[in-house]
């Protein structure tokens, strides 16, 4: 059998919870859920763990839960991470063709690409992810290597992702204490985006942010290509502390009143009267005024979300034509689509929380959105491993094109 | 009954410091100083270029070749930077006239800085001041040549400095701003040149409750050809100490106290409020010996600043001998340094040395580091000594042997009358330098020194400005002052002075209001445009 149906789990690590998604790929490239492993996390704030025993023992849960439900031995999976220290940027290299040659050889290529990926990034940084955007041949672009083709100038245009080299390595540390082997470390937004947009919407620009418990990610693609990724280190956790701290309740009454009564759209008619949460008895325990709650919801994320407005390549806004996905816990916010349009003026798409539960409802949970990108991230590099390693196969099976 | 005046301060009077930016670099060093304002110095502008200097901020400027370079610059050449300078030496001897300190700010590898340097450093010398010499030589990038000339200047400027404070820009670089922009970069290596001449201005200035003086200074920073390490912090709160120890560590200068383990003497230099325990500091170095060799040699200072509020700061200034260059010479003068406290003069010594080679040479210094040491109170004339240490030299070094360091180590042993009165005789003549006025005061000054207060006044007679006295500045930073300050460093009361005298304001820090942060209490604050993301946009917004 040539091709044979694959395996790939899936690993997230988040502020809120951990998650296992373990996926099969069918020989026709469809994805079946086999099974999901969830718990919450505890030791990790801000997208980075700092109590690794307690992290750890997370995992640990998870995974068993994960490999229960979908009755697979689980020996590696393929690891998101995130935190504020990771960043994306573009860079590009330009390589002039040396005298007397026309015709670009792929050892140009080659030389462009060193040139670009050859940044000058903080010293305990690492690369993460050197990922191709596009070439260009003497101005003119190119979505595929210009070997072979007449031309002065080769350039390579590359997105980079670089993080802090020992706190990756302490991510892939905790997975390796649950005898787990790490296939590959993908940045989150990226993943998130493999699950989140199609091909078409990638051509016509769009954005993903993933607001979780601790962290918001984005990933912004323009003409098929990732243009601009990054982690801001805020999340539902910072609207939660918020509410705590404006109005003095205890951590578990603001987390519940967040999720019962909180809207972030800046509607009045929703701002109307008090929130009430009713104990087992029926008593009101807490009440807050609405207008308050709300606002304070809405101005943490109305920050959060101009902030990530902020990072992106000026003018890009304008240029989404798709439109802007939010995922992740805390876009299940009600009014959040109301607000995020206030900040972006672009179409917004936000997934519905599931009315049903079961694994089937998992694939429409933003929650799961990362976990289930990363099988998807999983199948492209398949494929682009098993792709024929002519001359062009290598060099795209080097760099694979997110863009695709 | 020896006359002792409370009032009198043992402060240098602002006038009689003197910060000097030559040239384009030196400018900019200068402009960070006047930045960060410093309390009790004068800026001078020195350059050949006047549109550079028209645009500094300095008081004072003065403009070097009007006629040879009409007002350009040196164009990369020592040698016009150098005719350029002698072109005005009239007008910068007349500047430099009084000063006690002057400190040198200069970018070597340059025209202006590398020629005009040396000849700036002479005149001061001649003018009878102490002159710290700070130069930052070239970036490699900035070829040989430019490498060549630097190191040349730098030699001569090894040889007629008090001290030398080298800076390496590639140092830098690589340290401190990897991923900052190149005007970051230069702002930063100035900023922190900047600290250090205040740190510097403050040790000598301030006497301390266990005093520190430019002599001990001098052999912090012991070679000639090194580069300076440099470190402060300031805390508050509880656990000040260790945070104050940290922030010093900090300095990219120290990368994190590493470099500090191969540091041979380490100057530190604390300061606090009235409510600086005796516990605190017995912490903060503790803490300080994990990073400092069991074998360096410490010289340890403390002041009591009432307007320091609760904080506490600390300086660190230590040298490491740029490769191989480490002066073996004077470290086998520093062996001098068993008398455990203060082996303080050999690197001053050692550039005096240096600096005088018209200056009886080896048997000399070998007297002047035993009388140096005595000195410790400090206000010996460090020249005065070579007489002094023919005949009395033993007597006092044994003297000072006993003394240990923290134990207001300079009093003491001065203080012993007896010794003292034998070395007055030879110290009467000893005044080799232009010993002016000085001879009369002679008898008096021996065993009045103990006596802080009295040597003031000694002081005050002798009219003060000569050589002597201002050789002495290095020695115990504060007699030197001048008549009025030259009290006793050491002395018991000291901090009672200083509660007087600290009147100059020093600004508070502004802290982040102590708002509570909920569930990120006690995280490293999340700022992002200079707003702290762990708050609620809601109660930041309202404000």
């Amino acid at each position: 059998m040539a091709r044979s149906s694959k395996i790939h789990v899936g690993l997230e690590i988040g502020t809120s919870k951990t998650c296992i998604v373990v996926g099969e790929v069918k020989p026709d490239t469809a994805v079946k859920i086999l099974g999901i492993g969830t718990t919450k996390t505890a030791g990790v704030r801000k997208g980075e763990i700092y109590d690794f025993p307690q992290a750890s023992a997370c995992l640990k849960d998870a995974l068993v839960k994960a490999e229960d439900s979908s009755d697979v031995e689980i020996g590696s999976v393929y690891l998101a991470v995130t935190g504020s220290h990771i960043q994306g940027l573009n860079s590009r290299g330009t390589f002039r063709l040396p005298e007397g040659q026309s015709i670009v050889a792929p050892e140009h290529v080659e030389e462009a690409r060193t040139i670009a990926r050859d940044i000058h990034i903080p010293q305990d940084h690492v690369h993460l992810h050197p990922i191709i955007r596009k070439y260009l041949l003497d101005d003119l672009e190119h979505k595929t290597s210009p070997v072979g083709l007449y031309g002065k100038t080769v350039e390579a245009d590359f997105h980079i992702v670089h993080g802090i080299g020992n706190r990756i390595q302490n991510s892939i540390a905790l997975v390796r204490k649950a005898l787990l082997e790490v296939d590959d470390i993908v940045f989150s937004p990226i993943a998130t985006a493999q699950m989140a947009l199609d091909q078409e919407q990638r051509e016509r620009g769009a954005l993903v942010i993933d607001i979780g418990g601790g962290t918001t990610d984005y990933a912004l693609y323009m003409e098929g290509a990732i243009a601009a990724s990054g982690c801001i280190p805020v999340g539902g956790d910072h609207i939660t502390n918020d509410i705590h701290l404006v109005t003095g309740l205890a951590f578990s009454k603001s987390e519940k009143l967040k999720i019962m009564e909180g809207d972030a759209s800046a509607d009045p008619a929703r701002s109307v009267g008090v929130a009430k949460l009713i104990d087992d008895r029926g008593f009101a325990e807490v009440e807050v005024r609405r207008s308050i709650l709300n606002e304070i919801i809405r101005q943490r994320l109305e920050e959060t979300l101009r902030l990530v407005r902020q990072r992106l390549p000026e003018d890009s806004v304008k240029a989404i034509g798709a439109g802007i996905f939010l995922t992740g816990g805390t876009s299940l916010m009600r009014g959040f689509g109301e607000l995020a349009f206030e900040v972006f003026g672009r179409d917004i798409y936000r997934p519905e929380p599931p009315e049903i539960s079961g694994v089937q409802a998992s694939f429409k949970d933003p929650q799961y959105a990362t976990a289930i990108g990363l099988i998807r991230y999983a199948q492209i590099l398949e494929t682009e491993r098993a792709a024929p390693p002519g001359l062009f196969g290598k060099i795209t099976r080097l760099f694979w094109p997110f863009g695709k | 009954m020896i006359p002792y005046h409370r009032e009198l301060q043992l402060t240098i009077p602002s006038s009689a410091v003197k910060i000097i930016g030559l040239g384009g670099a030196g400018a900019n060093m200068l402009e960070r100083v006047a930045l960060d304002g410093t309390e009790g110095a004068a800026l001078l502008a020195i350059n050949t270029d006047a549109r550079t200097l028209a645009a500094c901020v300095a008081s004072d400027k003065i403009q070097l070749g009007r006629n040879l370079t009409k007002g350009l610059g040196a164009g990369g050449d020592p040698e016009l930077g150098h005719q350029a300078m002698l072109e005005a030496e009239a007008e910068i001897r007349e500047a430099l006239r009084g000063c006690r300190i002057v400190f040198l700010c200069v970018g070597l590898g340059g025209g202006t800085g590398s020629g005009a340097a040396p000849v700036i450093t002479r005149i001061a010398r001649e003018e009878g001041a102490f002159v710290v010499v700070f130069a930052t030589m070239p970036f490699a990038f900035e070829g040989r040549r430019r490498r060549d000339q630097a190191e040349t200047t730098l030699n001569e400027l090894a040889v007629l400095a008090n001290a030398l404070v080298t800076f390496d820009n590639n140092r830098m670089g690589e340290l401190v701003l990897a991923k900052q922009g190149i005007h970051e970069a230069f702002s930063a290596a100035d900023r922190m040149i900047c600290e250090s001449i205040k740190a510097v201005i403050r040790l000598v200035i301030r006497p301390g409750l266990i005093n520190i003086g430019l002599d001990d200074l001098m052999s912090a920073l012991r070679t000639n050809r090194s580069r300076c390490l440099f470190g402060s912090g300031i805390a508050k709160g509880k656990d000040r100490a260790a945070s104050a120890l940290r922030n010093a560590l900090s300095s990219p200068l120290l990368d994190q106290g590493a470099l500090l383990k191969e540091a041979q003497t380490v100057l530190v230099h604390l300061s606090g409020g009235e409510d600086l325990t005796l516990y605190e500091v017995e912490l903060l170095m503790q803490r300080l010996q994990k990073f400092v060799p069991e074998s360096a040699h410490v010289l340890f200072g403390a002041v009591i600043d009432p307007t320091m509020g609760d904080n506490l700061s600390v300086t660190l200034i230590s040298a490491l001998p740029e490769d191989s260059l480490a002066a073996a010479p004077r470290d086998t003068g520093g062996s001098s340094s068993d008398n455990s406290g203060r082996d303080t003069g050999d690197a001053g010594v050692a550039a005096d040395n240096a600096l005088d080679e018209r200056v009886a040479t080896s048997p000399a210094a070998k007297a002047r580091r035993s009388a140096a040491q005595p000195a410790g109170t400090g206000n010996v004339a460090l020249f005065t000594h070579e007489v002094l240490a023919e005949t009395p030299v033993e007597v006092l070094d044994e003297g000072l042997a006993e003394a240990p360091v923290e134990a207001a180590p300079e009093e003491e042993p001065a203080a012993d009358p007896s010794e003292m009165s034998e070395n007055s005789s030879p110290f009467g003549q000893p005044f080799v330098f232009k010993p002016v006025k000085r001879a009369p005061v002679a008898a008096t000054a021996p065993w009045e020194k103990p006596m802080p207060a009295t040597m003031a006044d000694s002081q005050d007679a002798e009219g003060e400005p000569s050589v002597a006295g201002l050789d002495a500045g290095p020695a115990a930073h504060t007699n030197a002052a001048d008549p009025v300050t030259a009290a006793s460093p050491n002395d018991p009361d000291a901090p009672k002075l200083k509660l007087g005298v600290k009147s100059q304001t020093l600004q508070n820090e502004l802290a982040f209001d102590a708002t509570p942060r909920g569930r990120f209490e006690g995280q490293t604050p999340n700022v992002v445009d200079g707003e702290d993301l762990d708050l609620p946009p809601f109660l930041r917004k309202k404000k």
